[in-house]
């Protein structure tokens, strides 16, 4: 049985165009190859 | 490959980096990783289970943040459901990773080109979130009435067609939300939450009740072609007549509106300008009008003076003004100067000056000076011609040349009055000549006039004896 509050809970707001600028600065562009990286360096540091 | 040590460039087939001796064989992994996350979300999207191809693509994305071709994957993924700011942010990073020779920058241009569809969509994003906030309050009608705006707008939004849908379960109107779910699975096929909508409404599977349907419906999803392409997201939307013929309302309304608040506005202020110019030129008028009159007043003013100065020049031409009077005088005036200047008194001919003098009427004399001149010259002249011809006169009486006796001494008398000797003469001529009257009348000149001179007493002796 679907609960409606649950389910309306469940959805976020979609992003508006004025908060687009925000979104793209704040996006974490890290990724795996990145956390490599680091640790490959420390590594070496050591 | 990109060395992502030194972001040298790198063969593929070596497992270190020419430019910094970088072990190449971990990155190679996480970008074959990538690359087949990549691959899986591509087959995920070409069968329209666009959450699904969001998850596998993120996850591509995790393990190569580099990965072009899932970024901008991702990025149609989600325009295609109707986030339209997180398909940008995709392809704005994807064009920062990778500035040229990018698809990104054709699908942001496809995007940003048409700034009336970009802010419809920003649009439908505000109302979906203010249904959103509508729906979490309670207000289940108001949020229906947004939502079903948003999806005419956007039909693409899959998470309005869920709400949407929730509402209407919510409501009770399921055979409006298995419509919303649907439409909803259309766009994405394998979204859990629209299945699981779709099974607490009794639909266990859509395809299997879509395809029974006309076979219209099924033509967008399953094909070997890139769906996504062909089924562009970039189509233009069919022109939604409303919007004309709301603009034609629109401007019915503005028409309207100018027709009934304007134009009377505008026509009013015209009036009262027209009033004020009108008040103005009256003023002038009336100003006019006043100087008129007081210049006609003026004019009758001038009038009258003229008209008494015309008197007054008519009484004078009427006294028939006489020049010459006035040349009788400058000529005795002149003849005295004459004969002033033979230097010698005694050659003074007197009684020629006094003659001319004697033909002045000095009662016609109207000027002062000419009444002065007059008057010096019958006192310079008139009493020594009166003399002289009193001498001449007498001497004709006793020459008994009485006739000229009598003319010399008329002149001696006239030139002066208070000649005595010459009034008492003209009685004796006339006595001789027999004239006793006018020998009456110079006697008695002489005893009335001239009683205590040495003549009075010998004429009234001569009186007594004519009478």
């Amino acid at each position: 049985m679907i609960n409606f509050d649950e389910e309306v809970a469940k959805f976020g707001p979609s992003l508006e165009v004025e908060q687009a600028e925000d979104v793209i600065n704040n996006n974490d562009l890290s990724d795996i190859t990145d956390i490599i990286k680091t640790m490959m360096k420390d590594l070496k540091d050591k | 490959m990109i060395c992502p040590a030194c972001g040298g460039v790198v063969t593929t087939k070596r497992n270190r980096c020419e430019r910094c001796g970088e072990d190449l064989t971990i990155y190679k992994k996480m970008f074959l990783l990538s690359n087949k996350y990549y691959n899986e979300g591509l087959e995920k999207a070409k069968v329209r289970d666009l959450s699904g191809a969001i998850l596998v693509l993120k996850k591509s994305l995790e393990y190569n943040k580099r990965n072009i071709n899932a970024r901008n994957l991702l990025g149609l993924v989600y325009y295609e459901m109707g986030e339209t700011v997180s398909a940008l942010s995709e392809w704005v990073i994807s064009k920062h990773f990778k500035p040229t020779e990018n698809d990104a920058d054709d699908y942001v241009n496809a995007v940003q080109s048409n700034p009336t569809k970009l802010e419809t969509l920003n649009q439908t994003i505000k109302k979906y979130n203010a249904a959103l906030v509508s729906a979490k309050q309670g207000n289940e009608d108001l949020a229906i009435i947004q939502l079903k705006k948003v999806t005419s707008l956007n039909p693409h939004f899959v998470k309005a067609w869920q709400l949407l849908a929730l509402l209407y379960m919510k409501t009770g109107e399921n055979e409006k939300a298995v419509k919303c779910l649907i439409k909803a699975s259309k766009i994405d096929v394998s979204n859990t939450t629209t299945l699981r909508y779709l099974r607490e409404l009794g639909h266990y599977s859509i395809s299997g009740r879509e395809e029974n349907k006309s076979s219209k419906e099924t033509a967008r999803p399953i094909t070997p072609e890139p769906a996504l392409f062909q089924h562009s997201s970039y189509k233009e939307e069919k022109p939604n007549v409303w919007l004309f013929i709301n603009l034609i309302i629109g401007v019915a309304f503005g028409i309207l509106g100018a027709v009934f608040l304007v134009v009377p506005t505008v026509q009013s202020t015209l009036r009262s300008d027209l009033k004020q110019k009108e008040i103005e030129y009256n003023e002038d008028i009336n100003k006019y009008i006043q100087t008129n009159d007081s210049l006609k007043k003026e004019k009758t003013e001038l009038q009258e003076q003229i008209t008494a100065l015309q008197a007054k020049v008519t009484e004078y031409e009427g006294i028939e003004y006489d020049d010459t009077i006035y040349d009788g005088l400058m000529n005795t005036a002149k003849l005295y100067i004459k004969e002033l200047e033979k230097g010698n008194a005694g050659d003074v001919d007197y009684a020629a000056v006094a003659d001319v003098l004697g033909a002045v009427k000095e009662d016609k004399l109207e000027k002062q000076p000419a009444k002065e001149l007059y008057a010096s010259l019958k006192e310079s002249v008139s009493l020594k011609a009166s003399d002289i011809l009193y001498e001449q006169g007498h001497s004709s009486y006793s020459s008994r040349k009485y006739d000229k006796a009598l003319e010399q001494l008329l002149k001696a008398y006239e030139y002066n009055t208070d000649n005595v000797n010459a009034a008492y003469f003209l009685g004796r001529t006339y006595h001789q000549q027999n004239d006793l009257e006018n020998a009456k009348k110079y006697y008695s000149i002489v005893t009335e006039n001239f009683p205590d001179s040495n003549r009075a007493s010998e004429a009234s002796d001569r009186l007594a004896a004519i009478e």
